[in-house]
């Protein structure tokens, strides 16, 4: 699992690569915390390239937008492929985030 | 610092009193302050604002100029320091001076409720103003209470100048008079809407509480009474069991266009609506949800399953699909994407073969 942190039109980038499981969530938490500790800034997750999201990653997304909300960041879910995007409809959790 | 207008030596004088006084009223405006506000918050006494403030010397100036004599000392003034809380509603400005009565001594020979001043025949600037003193003593204060409405009158009133010199011809008095009028009956109104809705809250709380459902008419207000029962948690405990999951708690309030989309009128409906569709809800969300290993889940999952399978049932498959996604996560063409899918594993469904 590879993740990069990116500023882009004042944005918070993440991407993500790779598949995003109960192995790669440790490290990909830490990764994140910029994105907690940031304010006043929309955040975008690029999925474009995550093969696979499990529970674990599931918690990380709703960490992120657990954090935003509260300041009135909006985090966005970019290039999401079809099959985790079922991920979040069968779970219930597709009408919390907003989707690029 | 030399006022900018020319006051006589007695006003001189009480300037000077005033000045030296200033750092015992700058702790008196902070301790009156922190102590309304401590109980207003206690209270859950929500204001539209709470202002304080020291009187300027460019306005102290002015009164003094004005009426300067009337004064033997700077204490005579009782505004030097002035806090005003206005309130959205009558009724709390008469809250607003009940603790002010409790926490401050009153001095009701300068205070006036100047609610009352007027003749029967008249309308014009509401407002009640209390002096006060802290109860540990020191100089007096002034206390304005009023609501929004008066605070926008009084406001320009002042803005406009009534109380110049100049005469303003009866013709415009009349109309601001008229306006006056008219802001009162608003106030007035705006306090018996809130009483009339709280009771009618009351009122529906009590219906949902004993199981009326079907008298209550399905609204924003009623829905949230509804959810308070927890309507959807046995159903959420039952898919949450396929994976042990854990419930992620989101709000359902977003979900209220779908359901009366639906022609769901009463919270009744909405009980049937649960009742009905619950077992081919768990089957469906079972479908999905037994080949993966997740285990987290938003408490939104049992209410999202029961209207996919009532929009199956009503044979309006994808489009049917596609519109609770819409509705619930904007419209998008990936949304038909997931209809799609929906509608694959769906297609096994008993209900489903029921209807072929």
């Amino acid at each position: 699992m590879n993740t990069v942190l990116k500023e882009e039109n004042n944005d918070l980038v993440m991407y993500f690569e790779g598949r995003l499981d109960t192995a790669s969530a440790p490290e990909t938490e830490k990764a994140v915390a910029p994105l907690k500790e940031s304010s006043g800034r929309d955040i975008i997750l690029d999925c474009s390239k995550l093969d696979y999201i499990s529970s674990a990653g599931l918690r990380i997304f709703l960490s992120i937008l657990k954090s935003a909300k509260p300041k009135g960041d909006h985090v966005y879910i970019r290039g999401i492929s079809d099959s985790i995007r079922a991920v979040f409809a069968m779970t219930g959790f597709v009408n919390l985030f907003e989707f690029k | 610092m030399e006022s900018p207008l020319k006051l006589d030596p007695h006003g001189e004088s009480l300037m000077q009193q005033f000045r030296e006084m200033l750092p015992t009223l700058k702790l008196l405006e902070q301790e009156a302050y922190e102590q309304l506000h401590r109980v207003l918050d206690e209270q859950d006494i929500y204001v539209t604002a709470f202002e304080h403030r020291i009187k300027s010397e460019h306005s102290l100036a002015g009164k003094l100029e004005l009426k300067g004599a009337k004064y033997k000392s700077i204490h005579d003034i009782t505004d030097l320091v002035g806090l005003r809380v206005i309130t959205f509603y009558t009724d709390e400005v008469d809250k607003v001076a009940a603790i002010a009565k409790r926490i401050f001594d009153i001095d009701w020979k300068e205070s006036v409720d100047k609610r009352k001043l007027h003749q029967l025949n008249s309308f014009g600037y509401n407002s009640l103003h209390y002096i006060c003193r802290l109860k540990t003593g020191g100089p007096r204060f002034e206390l304005q209470m009023r609501t929004a409405l008066q605070h926008v009158w009084s406001t320009i009133e002042h803005d406009i100048g009534y109380k110049n010199d100049v005469k303003i011809p009866n013709e415009f008095i009349r109309q601001f008079n008229r306006l006056a009028g008219m802001l009162e009956l608003i106030d007035d109104e705006f306090s018996r809407l809130r009483l009339v809705l709280t009771d009618y809250r009351r009122q529906v709380q009590s219906l949902v509480k004993n199981g009326h459902l079907n008298e209550v008419p399905l609204s924003a207000d009623t829905f949230r009474s509804y959810l308070e029962l927890h309507p959807f948690d046995r159903l959420n405990r039952r898919i949450a069991a396929v994976n042990q999951a854990e419930i992620y708690t989101v709000s359902l309030v977003p979900f209220l266009s779908l359901l009366e989309s639906f022609g769901l009128k009463t919270l009744g409906d909405v009980q049937d609506f649960i009742d009905n569709n619950s077992d081919d809800a768990y089957q469906l969300a079972l479908s999905h949800l037994a080949i993966t290993d997740i285990d987290i889940l938003s408490s939104s999952a049992a209410l999202q399953y029961l209207c996919m399978v009532y929009v199956l049932k009503h044979g309006d498959g994808r489009d049917g699909l596609k519109s609770i996604f819409d509705k619930i996560n904007g419209e998008s063409d990936a949304n038909g994407m997931l209809a799609d899918l929906m509608l694959e594993q769906a297609g096994t469904q008993p209900f489903i073969q029921k209807k072929l």
